[in-house]
């Protein structure tokens, strides 16, 4: 796992190698073992490199043989031994052990179609100097980020965006729509991002760039060809493909490490890798002093289990507002909720310890149907069957018993859920959950309101959503909804691979291989969600791995304290600065009177439903972002190129 | 002790606009206006709602009484809260 970063000029005007020295500075925390690049007059790309397979010859960028194929790639493709044992036999001389050399040779006897025969997360730039084209992609749920701008006919792009900014080519403004669109899905919606006229490439979709022009074309498409009933063999497929996911994901020159959330899915995986590990497995989570989000008893119970070499990273309130200035450098998008910090913490734990590839549970929930949405979208439809019935209602309060021990159930927490969105409306599962973070709006200035004229975030995503969208269930219709709008842009980025890599620790993520989505996405619905009982069928055969209790156990929705931790006695002086009115008002998204009040709210300890806290994270990390990206752009001085451990031009093609 | 409806009125409001209503500067909220329809409360403003009326006036709400027809409007409070000061006083 590294990053990436490079310029393409439309005409042979030359790229500097000091521009290229600064981008891979700034992302420099994505690898931090080595660095180079490849310069020429249109082309010229930056790598840093977290060095996990082949560690003494996979520097990059790495080229082919006479040098006319150059790559710069991040991320891992867990299947390459098998596709160079292809590729050899086709006459290709491999010169590494590396997965990047497959990509070269792959490009080289496929072209494009490579991408289908990838397994693994990644994203990467090739230049085809035949050709005179770039060809970058992204793999199909968008594990590994990729961005890219266009200015004055050069195109930049970056594993992150401060590599393009760090160009010194392309100016930061903040996008309002990109804005709009994190306070109702938590995230923007690629491929919009937080800044205006910067783009992030969408999962499982490729570009081609020449003569200036970008050609965008979607490679992987989410499909749920829903079969009527379970295959005969449904476990044994099942067991197949978990352990051939678990088992790739393990290929690596140092040692994988696991997090363990106390619930099913990382259970799951952290078993698995412990059973397939040559070592003691390293294993790593998260507590809190708040008792109301600690898992701590499941997490040791489950390390137990497994045997694995446990280490906690204990998170209070103060640990969180002090480090949420850097955990918004590293996502650099507005946040509704703190839940990334813990994960910055927990990533810095790994790495300290030695580790840096863990395998986690991500993607489980989505595949499996496992998120209470899932069940509320249910619970719902069948209310509104009947919509008198007291009793159908009332499965409503079971959804939630967390916060029905707080009180707040009853008639009104129903009628919230029944009068969010017809059923007929194709967003009817989300709507819910848009429409209450949508209540974060509230808070906008009325200069930045009417700047967004008649921008209309969710009808944007109604008409953006594939025909064949209409023929799913309604279940399957909101596991398309989750995974395209919340897996990707958010969980897998602010609470992912930016957390991660800010400390150089790759996440992998054996319920994200394509297999096992395309195998979870034909099955029944009842398979995975029955009745109320969630990833039924993962539960099932999980018995051949976890001890009941593990296995059965409802797990708690993950969440950090939010309003309470930027208030009281361990309240860092940066927040205070940015709630003024004149800081507000620089920036000019949220209103500095309506702020005060919320401020005076969440000083009071009263702000303690999610309108507020959703807004009070909203507002500080928007004015953080602001500060950090557009009002104080600092960058750290460019990589030298006497240090670099690759340093290729067009005048110097031979592979290195 | 029995408030006036009016003087219940008049809290009620006043705790829902500084509490509820203070980022919306020219709303204009009826006695009758819909609570939850106007986006005014939520299911969790509901239960902020509930303590205060406790705290404000002496009168506790039992759990089939936090309902639409109760709490769904300043007036609908403000008549639940008489009511069950009267109860009291009886």
């Amino acid at each position: 796992m590294c990053g990436i970063a490079g310029i393409v000029r439309r005409h042979p005007t030359g790229v500097s190698v000091e521009a290229l020295g600064k981008m891979a500075a700034s992302i420099r925390h994505r690898g931090p073992d080595g660095y180079g690049f490849y310069v020429g007059q249109r082309v010229g790309f930056a790598h840093v490199r977290l060095s996990i397979v082949d560690i003494a010859r996979g520097a990059q960028p790495l080229t082919n043989e006479d040098g006319q194929v150059v790559v710069t790639y991040n991320g891992e493709i867990y299947n390459h031994p098998e596709l160079r044992r292809e590729l050899e036999e086709k006459g290709h001389v491999f010169r590494t052990r590396c997965d990047t050399e497959v990509l070269v040779h792959g490009y080289e006897e496929w072209g494009v179609n490579l991408l289908d025969r990838l397994n693994g997360q990644f994203a990467f730039a090739i230049y085809d100097r035949n050709t005179e084209t770039v060809f970058i992609a992204r793999d199909r749920f968008g594990v590994r980020p990729l961005f890219y701008a266009q200015r004055r006919g050069a195109f930049y792009f970056g594993s992150e965006i401060k590599a393009i900014l760090a160009s010194g080519e392309v100016e930061a403004s903040l996008d309002r729509r990109g804005l709009d669109e994190t306070f109702t899905f938590w995230a923007p919606r690629p491929p919009r991002t937080a800044f205006a006229g910067i783009a992030s490439l969408e999962p499982g979709t490729y570009g081609i760039l020449k003569d200036g022009a970008l050609w965008l074309r979607r490679y992987y498409e989410l499909d749920y060809p829903e079969d009527g009933e379970e295959p005969v063999d449904v476990i044994e497929q099942l067991d197949e493909i978990m352990l051939r996911s678990v088992g790739i994901r393990m290929r690596a020159d140092v040692p994988v490490g696991a997090y363990i959330s106390g619930g099913l899915d990382s259970s799951i995986t952290a078993s698995l890798a412990a059973s397939a590990s040559p070592h003691a497995l390293r294993s790593f989570s998260i507590t809190f002093d708040d008792p109301r989000f600690d898992e701590s008893g499941f997490q040791r119970e489950v390390a137990t289990d497994i045997g694995s070499i446990h280490a906690i990273a204990a998170i209070t309130q103060g640990s969180i507002s002090a480090s949420f200035p850097d955990v918004l450098r590293h996502t650099e998008t507005p946040l509704v909720r703190t839940a990334p910090v813990p994960m910055y913490h927990l990533a810095k734990l790994t790495r300290d310890s030695g580790i840096k590839v863990v395998l986690t549970g991500e993607g489980a929930d989505e595949l499996f149907l496992g998120y209470d949405l899932f069940k509320e979208v249910s619970v719902r439809r069948f209310c509104l069957r009947q919509p008198t019935s007291l009793g159908r209602q009332r499965l409503l309060d079971r959804l939630y018993p967390e916060l029905m021990a707080q009180g707040r159930g009853g008639e009104f927490w129903r009628r919230f859920f029944l009068e969010s969105g017809a059923p007929s409306d194709p967003l009817f599962s989300h709507l819910p959950r848009f429409l209450l973070s949508a209540r974060a709006k509230e808070f906008y200035s009325p200069e930045f309101k009417s700047g967004l004229g008649e921008i209309d975030v969710l009808g944007e995503l109604r008409a953006s959503l594939p025909a064949r969208y209409f023929g799913w269930s309604s279940l399957n219709q909101a596991a398309y909804l989750e995974m395209t709008t919340l897996l990707s842009p958010y969980l897998l980025s602010s609470q992912g691979d930016r957390m991660a890599m800010a400390h150089g620790v790759e996440g992998r993520f054996p319920f994200l291989d394509h297999r096992l989505f395309e195998f979870a996405a034909a099955l029944p619905t009842g398979s995975r969600l029955r009745g109320l009982r969630e990833k039924e069928i993962l539960r099932r055969w999980a018995s051949r791995i976890l001890p009941p209790r593990v296995r059965e156990r409802r797990k708690q929705p993950y969440r950090a304290p939010d309003a309470p931790s930027f208030f009281g006695p361990h309240a860092p002086d940066w927040v205070g600065d940015h709630l003024t009115s004149d800081a507000l008002r620089r920036v000019g998204v949220f209103s500095p009177t309506s702020v005060d009040g919320l401020v005076r709210r969440c000083r009071a300890g009263l702000a303690t439903g999610f309108r507020e806290n959703q807004a009070i994270v909203g507002v500080l990390s928007t004015q953080l972002l602001h500060h950090q990206f557009i009002e104080r752009v600092s960058s750290p001085p460019a990589l030298p190129v006497r240090g670099a451990s690759v340093m290729l031009s067009e005048a110097t093609p031979a592979f290195t | 002790m029995q408030t006036s409806h009016s003087e219940i009125m008049t809290r009620v409001r006043g705790f829902v606009q500084e509490n509820f209503l203070y980022m919306h500067s020219n709303f204009q909220l009826a006695d009758d206006d819909r609570l939850l329809d106007k986006g005014v409360i939520d299911s969790m403003s509901i239960v902020e709602m509930i303590s205060f009326i406790e705290r404000e006036f002496g009168v506790s709400a039992m759990e089939e009484e936090i309902s639409d027809a109760n709490f769904g409007s300043l007036a609908g409070i403000a008549r639940f809260v008489t009511e069950k000061q009267s109860a009291l006083a009886a």
